[in-house]
């Protein structure tokens, strides 16, 4: 066969004319990406295999960098230690890395650890697409991700737009970091009359800054106007979080029920949708939510705490088990490791008789979150898995430790640590403290519904306030019908033509389902 | 009965997850493969090559694998509901120019003029992954069967993007563009055709949804090139 050099054709249309661009190499490529200049570019790549790191290095150094000033690491752990000494400007890191950290938890730990700045150019490289690349919130996200095969041309040209986007947005960044939202936002709007490439992400960010501001009308204008010309998940998520602001949950319900079908790889509207089943009390459907998400990305530490969490709720013990123990396997790789992993872990060990297991996971927690609050809290589940396994002598000994902590005033449990002493409390018949202890934590947490909703629980387990009904119990927490009102007054809500004392009663035994009694104004 | 049954049940599922992870760990060799063969091809001397000509299609060929493996990992994914589609607001210009980088040396070699229409103002939004592995479909077919020349053509119509490939050959053949017709194309291993790269592109267009609008996939014979027309309509 004859060989030819055949010229390569790309032609332009501007306005209806086509006008045409020959070319013979690749000198398009360089002209689009010639601001960058990568001789003094610090890089380094993550990749657990030799093979694939060469190919990185070769493909950074015939764009231009210095090969002495490539670092690679065969592991995560190997990475983070290479950052911690080096300010690189481009990372170039495969997500999946064998054993150890994956690229995600490098990602994590660098950024949270502040080892990477806003200048460093961040790339997942994956051989296939991740769930994780499709997701809502961008505080652990990379700039970009890339499947493999990697070319040079593919990268440059990503690196270019990165670079781009990077300029375009360092401006409302820095006005953000200093809190001066206004100015972000009239940057955002500036820039929005002139820059298309980066539109699309200019109008999120000008919707995040609106949520943050609070101006949830204004955000709900642009936000109708957005999806009137597109279905964008993350739109209908913005506005659910809106209607969630306005404690609109059947409204929100509806929204993100028809997100997650038509977009079921936007996991932020799983996460969103499960939150609000379970402040509308539907553990049940919550459970069902969060398994799919699961499903679609299992890797998540937090989410796999909250899918524990519910199935625990509606007693699906060995799920809440599983998805605990995932969530602190995770963890062990991760800095978003979380001790109510470990909490939600034991306590499902001990609901399903394994009290020895459950001991030696809290053992676990005592290593890894090494504080006096973590401590004090550590005990008093220990004192409730004693009494669950019937162990009334090691329950009495530790409640009564705990006790006399309180008592020399030698201890300051945070919100959690008070609830988990209240329970133990509840069981050693020593109510009284325990009540006293939850009157201070509602007098100290006024507004939080979550917190009386973990209120009434404790006191129906310990079957307080019966005789009195649902508005003794507000008395023994201190409450009046003052208080009461004063918080629904203070969250928009008008009454109907309600009882007080029943609105009261409702509005202990759960805050949402009273929520939903009242007309909001307007 | 009974046992037997359910054994069979566990045989596939387990079959279908060796199928997958397979394809996964295929798919790092042959990325290890065309890394080391585009390094190859980059260098000065191997145009001098004897084997020059087997390299540049060795390359095309190990390209081709990782375009059908990437496919049939997608459609495992989509079968089990966990592919993570993400439309996102993409440049055609900079998409198209990717794209076309892929095959520049390909088509050099072949002596085939390929031509780009595409304003660069144009945005769209796709995903990304998946739309390229259907315009990859399209141009490895092209170049195939075009005699020597073929058109990209990228442009916004009635509120849709259509992404035409035309080429100068003979065009589809009758029956093709029936089974087209009837969305039933079928696997004919004699012609070399496994119906996958059809399969995958039609699915990938009606993934693709605005406003109760669905994508679609068309074949034609005709043009601006007299040839075969591969049209995508994205909302």
């Amino acid at each position: 066969m004859a060989v030819h050099s055949a010229a390569l054709v790309l032609c332009y249309a501007f306005r209806n004319e086509w006008s045409f661009i020959e070319i013979m190499n690749t000198s398009e490529f360089n002209a689009l990406t010639a601001d960058m200049d990568f001789t003094d570019t610090t890089a380094l790549i993550i990749d657990d295999y030799q093979e694939m790191r060469s190919i990185f290095r070769d493909i950074l150094r015939s764009c231009g960098a210095d090969v002495k000033k490539i670092s690679m690491a065969a592991s995560g752990s190997e990475a983070i230690s290479l950052i911690k000494k080096t300010q690189f400007d481009i990372v170039l890191c495969d997500l999946d890395l064998g054993s150890g950290k994956n690229g995600q938890q490098v990602l994590e730990e660098a950024k949270h650890l502040s080892l990477v700045g806003s200048s460093c150019l961040w790339i997942m490289i994956s051989a296939e697409k991740s769930p994780e690349a499709v997701t809502g919130a961008a505080e652990y996200q990379p700039d970009a991700y890339l499947l493999k095969p990697v070319t040079e041309m593919n990268l440059r040209l990503r690196l270019a737009k990165i670079w781009g986007k990077k300029k375009a947005f360092a401006e409302i960044h820095q006005a953000m970091k200093q809190l001066d939202y206004s100015k972000a936002m009239s940057l955002c709007d500036q820039r929005l009359t002139s820059d298309k490439a980066n539109a699309a992400d200019l109008l999120r960010t000008k919707c995040d800054l609106l949520l943050i501001t609070g101006e949830y009308d204004r955000a709900k204008n642009v936000l109708e106007k957005i999806l009137a010309e597109r279905d964008l998940p993350w739109a209908k998520a913005a506005l659910a979080k809106i209607l969630l602001k306005k404690n609109d949950f059947e409204a929100a319900k509806t929204l993100l029920e028809e997100t997650t079908e038509t977009n079921p790889a936007f996991l932020e509207a799983h996460d969103l949708l499960a939150q609000t089943l379970q402040a509308m009390g539907n553990f049940e459907e919550a459970n069902n939510v969060l398994e799919r998400a699961v499903k679609l990305s299992p890797n998540s530490v937090l989410r796999q705490k909250n899918l524990g969490a519910v199935a625990m709720k509606i007693g699906k013990l060995e799920n809440a088990e599983r998805a605990f123990r995932k969530s602190v396997s995770l963890g062990e790789d991760s800095v978003l490791k979380t001790a109510d992993a470990y909490f939600g872990l034991a306590k499902a060990c001990s609901a399903s008789k394994k009290p020895d297991e459950a001991i030696r996971v809290l053992g676990q927690l005592n290593k890894s979150f090494a504080t006096d609050e973590m401590r004090l809290k550590v005990l008093a589940v220990e004192g409730m898995i004693y009494h669950q396994s019937d162990n009334a002598e090691k329950t009495k000994q530790i409640a009564t430790e705990i006790i006399q902590l309180i008592d020399q005033d030698a201890i300051h449990p945070d919100s959690d640590g008070s609830l988990e002493i209240a329970r133990l409390l509840m069981v050693t018949d020593d109510k009284d403290k325990a009540i006293k202890l939850l009157q201070r934590e509602i007098k100290n947490n006024p507004e939080n519904a979550a917190l009386l909703q973990d209120v009434a629980e404790i006191f129906d387990q310990a079957s307080i306030g019966e005789e009195g009904g649902s508005s003794g119990k507000c008395v023994l927490l201190g409450l009046t019908d003052k208080d009461i009102i004063g918080f629904m007054q203070r969250h928009n809500f008008e009454f109907k033509e309600l009882d007080i004392s029943e609105t009261i009663g409702h509005f202990v035994q759960s805050f949402y389902l009273v929520v939903g009694t009242f007309q909001r104004p307007g | 009965m009974k046992e037997n049954s359910v054994d069979s049940i566990h045989s596939v599922s387990n079959m279908t997850n060796f199928l997958a992870s397979s394809v996964h760990d295929m798919k790092n060799s042959v990325s290890m493969l065309i890394g080391g063969l585009e390094k190859a091809l980059a260098s000065n001397e191997v145009t001098q090559l004897s084997t020059h000509a087997e390299l540049m299609q060795m390359n095309h060929e190990a390209k081709r694998i990782n375009n059908n493996l990437i496919q049939l990992l997608t459609l495992y994914k989509l079968g089990q509901k966990i592919y993570p589609f993400d439309p996102q607001s993409i440049c055609l210009d900079d998409f198209l120019r990717v794209m076309v980088a892929q095959y520049r040396e390909l088509l050099k070699f072949r002596a085939i003029t390929l031509e780009v229409r595409v304003n660069p103002e144009l945005y769209w939004y796709f995903d990304e992954d998946l739309i390229s592995g259907v315009i990859g479909n399209a141009l490895n077919n092209a170049m195939r069967y075009t005699r020597d020349c073929i058109y990209i053509i990228a442009e916004e119509d009635e509120g849709k993007l259509v992404l035409r490939i035309e080429d100068n050959g003979h065009g589809f053949s009758s029956q093709i563009l029936q089974e087209c017709d009837d969305c039933a194309r079928g696997v004919d291993f004699q012609g070399g055709s496994t119906g996958l790269g059809f399969y995958f592109s039609a699915m990938v267009a009606r993934m693709h949804h605005n406003q109760g609008c669905l994508g679609e996939l068309k074949l034609e014979n005709g043009g601006s090139l007299s040839g075969a027309c591969f049209v995508l309509c994205l909302p």
